[in-house]
């Protein structure tokens, strides 16, 4: 009996189903406007047929021909009396039956003999007014020099007098070169390829270190109590700016070298024989055990002293090779790129240097600071560290609220900017006032925790890193390019940007599946013998993944060429800047030497990557 | 001497490893550990050095409270225990020397390490160990290209690059022929003899056990059973450790 119901249900829920999928595809087929009648109309088909032969023809080599004509007459609408024509000059003679149409259906046939054997025969109509010639029709002669064919005319001009019909034969045919449009062609397809290279380039470097915090089994051991992480949120900002302020004073102080590039050059070595000097002389920095504290301010006064003079030394050849960029751009004749790329490089150091080490200072910053963090909270009595938590979680919150809130009105997230009032030193105060509220809010939560618990921040890095790289996946790069175009120009740089912010996303993801899948039994044992995290991922970890990252870095370069033929489409350079703009203006035979350059860069490199990818794995 | 007390283990997913296991080693002992495969050799083994931390209980070995140490303390304290893996755990794409070195990353600066420079000492060291279990001439090749036997002894080679005081052998021999087995034990018996390292090592071969150790502990379902001299496992003994269904081969 109820085996019986349960055998009706299914039945019902089978049609049920049935009825679903015939609807979804019923409705998809309105949706997607799939239609049969237009691609059928012969309007329509006349212009595939245009464009096909237009791409089948692409605009390769610019040619001369040498042609020979002969000149006959035609007249439209006929007259009363229909007659064929025929003209005969030197050995050539051609009939035109009949000499004239009234509709674009009238057949005319055209014979002719005499003329050269073996080529090309084509016949040209100059409407009457028109600046232009249109093809009418195409012959082949034979061996004997006869051809003979039926054609139509595309449309009828009505006139009085005979229009002028002339029959050209292709004689001989010769390259004269390349045509403009492969000549821009082969230099956008570099563009694109070195476009997806640095977009490679850049985002694996930056990939790397994000690929070991998206592992799970690197970070899910990972823990620190309250105390330590909130030391390190405060570290942050202040290792941070305190390395940018310094490295600001030091590049300003290396300034004066461009104008005397002699007194830089004799500095520069200057500081790196001191650098060796600080290192070198006096007890071994490395290697001592348990060194008292005297020993440990000398320690760490000579690195600090070594540090300040290599990015004084940095500053000072950075400006160095902006000079020297200029003066090799200027010089060099046609390699000024070299000069150009000098230039560039030095410039960002110069720019970028306060920055990178404002970045250094605050990670090293963070990791000291947590590290101690944890060790005296850890050994400290219950009272001391429950207090010691309370005081770093009110200021840690603090700081991390203000500076999620001082986001926030950047963006303009929740019409915050235009509810508060935007002059600086008022902005600072009104932002702070909630951030030191909720500080102190989380500072008394605070209170309901044991002070020594590890906290699972490896736990956290992750699934933060984790989600941050599969938002910026999904996010085409087609979409970046908008925004980039409007950031830093139409160009390439901003196709490089959008390609290199997706790669990052999508090789921080296939590294960390990497990371993920090694083999643990390496990692066990260095980590046995006392290494630290950052031994432990350099000898246990590395060696493992370093031929599948390369084998992952090729494929991601083969993925930036194809998509940086398309990010042209939005303004970000490259082959399809070109290709959109000859599509758009209906250029088909151009647009297939760009369609051709492109499918022949990406089968090439497809082999080479795939080729590649097997001998490293 | 190393101390265990009351030593629990259940892992996250509700398996119970280990039951109030305790028992003392004094220096210079050597203590094979035997039981069925899933009766807590490993756990035990791993717990000491913590690769696993314990649930409850102590380990003390010496003054250090093993059991408790965390961060840079815990560096150190692994730095002077070695350890050795039934499938060697060796990096397969690097070289024997760097394989070998690697056991002195607890001693070296971090950032020098980093970069491959160890100190000429270490390097000193790493030839004069891998002279020691017979493979010097192996030492530039990879990894991977070495026998089984060959690469616990780089293994085992590691292990003496840490100076441990204690060195945990976690089935050394267990994916080895016969022959090559007892090669390997001989070299732990060496190690404990020449150099005073208590070994604490976990075996399936009854015959080895009472070859090679002075002593032997046994678990059954992560609780001790048995701890007394190897020559003491008798018929009885032998079916209270691996169950009324097992039948002695070797």
């Amino acid at each position: 009996m109820n085996d019986n119901h349960n055998d009706r249900w299914k039945k019902l829920r089978n049609v049920l189903i049935g009825v679903g999928v015939v609807i979804l595809f019923a409705y998809a087929i309105q949706k997607t406007q799939i239609n049969l009648e237009e691609p059928l109309e012969p309007r329509r088909q006349e212009n595939l047929q245009g464009l096909i032969r237009d791409l089948a023809q692409p605009d390769l080599l610019t040619y001369n021909n040498q042609t020979r004509s002969t000149i006959m007459s035609i007249r439209m609408p006929c007259p009363e009396e229909i007659r064929g024509s025929q003209v005969s000059i030197e050995d050539r003679v051609a009939v035109l039956t009949p000499n004239c149409a009234s509709t674009t259906q009238d057949p005319l046939n055209l014979s002719g003999e005499g003329f050269a054997s073996n080529v090309d025969v084509a016949v040209l109509w100059y409407p009457l007014g028109a600046q232009t010639r249109r093809t009418v029709a195409e012959f082949k002669t034979n061996a004997q020099g006869v051809f003979e064919g039926t054609f139509t005319m595309p449309d009828i001009r009505a006139s009085e007098d005979p229009q002028r019909l002339e029959v050209v034969e292709l004689i001989d045919r010769e390259v004269t070169g390349l045509s403009n449009t492969t000549i821009e062609t082969l230099e956008k397809i570099l563009e694109t390829i070195l476009m997806a290279l640095m977009a490679s380039t850049l985002g694996t470097i930056l990939a790397v270190p994000i690929s070991f915090l998206g592992a799970r089994n690197l970070m899910s051991g990972v823990g620190a109590p309250l105390a330590a992480i909130m030391a390190a949120i405060i570290a942050i900002p202040i290792g941070g700016w305190v390395g940018w302020q310094i490295t600001k004073l030091l590049v300003a102080f290396s300034e004066p070298a461009r104008e005397q590039p002699f007194w830089g050059l004799v500095a520069v070595l200057v500081i790196a024989g001191l650098i060796w000097l600080v290192l070198r002389v006096g007890p071994p920095l490395f290697g001592v055990e348990n060194p008292s504290l005297g020993l440990q301010v000398i320690y760490w006064g000579r690195i600090l002293i070594a540090l300040l003079l290599s990015i004084l030394g940095l500053a000072l050849v950075a400006q160095l090779g902006i000079v020297a960029g200029l003066w090799l751009d200027e010089h060099l004749g046609f390699l000024g790129f070299v000069g150009n790329f000098i230039f560039v490089m030095s410039d960002l150091l110069r720019v970028f240097l306060p920055a990178l080490v404002g970045f250094i200072t605050a990670l090293v910053a963070a990791s000291y600071a947590s590290r101690y963090g944890q060790e005296a909270v850890l050994k400290m009595a219950d009272g001391p560290a429950r207090f010691l938590t309370v005081v770093l979680t009110t200021i840690g919150t603090t700081i991390l609220v203000f500076g999620i809130i001082y986001a926030l009105n950047w963006i303009c997230i929740f019409g915050l900017c235009n509810q508060l009032s935007q002059d600086g030193a008022n902005l600072l105060l009104t932002l702070a006032i909630p951030s030191i509220f909720i500080g102190i809010i989380a500072g008394l939560l605070s209170l309901l925790t044991k002070p020594k618990r590890l906290f699972p921040v490896g736990m956290v890095t992750y699934t933060i890193t984790r989600t941050i790289l599969n938002v910026l996946r999904a996010i085409e790069p087609v979409i970046m390019g908008f925004v980039l175009v409007v950031w830093v120009g139409i160009g390439p740089f901003a196709g490089v940007m959008a390609l290199m912010l997706h790669s990052i996303a999508d090789l921080g993801k296939l590294f960390s599946e990497q990371v993920e899948n090694i083999e643990e039994g390496p990692v066990e044992a260095v980590t046995a013998t006392g290494a630290s995290k950052i031994q432990t991922i350099n000898f246990a970890v590395v060696p493992q993944i370093v031929p599948h990252y390369l084998a992952f870095i090729f494929y991601r370069w083969d993925i930036n060429v194809r998509l940086s033929t398309i990010i042209g489409f939005v303004g970000g350079g490259g082959i399809g800047l070109i290709l959109f703009r000859s599509t758009n203006l209906t250029q088909y035979r151009q647009a297939a030497v760009m369609v051709i350059a492109i499918a022949i860069v990406v089968t090439l490199l497809d082999t080479v990557s795939s080729s590649i990818r097997k001998r490293i794995i | 001497m190393l101390r265990i007390r009351n030593l629990d283990k259940v892992y996250s997913d509700g398996t119970v490893a280990l039951t109030d296991v305790s028992f003392d080693v004094p220096e210079g002992e050597f203590v094979a550990v035997i039981g069925l495969s899933g009766s807590g050799k490993s756990t035990l083994l791993r717990c000491i050095n913590r690769l696993i931390d314990p649930t409850a209980g102590e380990i003390w070995w010496n003054d250090i409270q093993l059991s408790h140490v965390t961060g840079e303390e815990l560096r150190r304290a692994r730095r002077r225990i070695g350890m050795i893996f039934q499938h060697f755990n060796l990096v397969d794409r690097s070289s024997v020397l760097t394989n070998v070195l690697s056991g002195r990353l607890g001693y070296v600066n971090s950032i020098a390490s980093v970069l491959g420079r160890f100190p000429k000492e270490d390097v000193q060291r790493a030839y004069a160990n891998l002279d020691r279990v017979g493979i010097r001439e192996k030492a530039e090749n990879r990894a991977d290209e070495l026998s089984g036997g060959q690469r616990q002894r780089v293994g085992i080679a590691r292990a003496l690059m840490q100076e441990p005081g204690l060195l945990l052998a976690d089935e050394p021999v267990a994916s080895l022929d016969p022959a090559l087995a007892h090669s390997i034990m001989r070299h732990l018996q060496l190690i404990n003899r020449e150099d005073k390292i208590t070994v604490l090592v976990s075996l399936h071969f009854l015959d080895l056990v009472q070859q090679y150790s002075t002593r032997a502990i046994a678990l059954n379902e992560g609780r001790l059973v048995f701890d007394g001299a190897p020559h003491e496992i008798d018929d009885d003994k032998f079916l209270e450790i691996y169950g009324q269904e097992a039948e002695r081969i070797g």
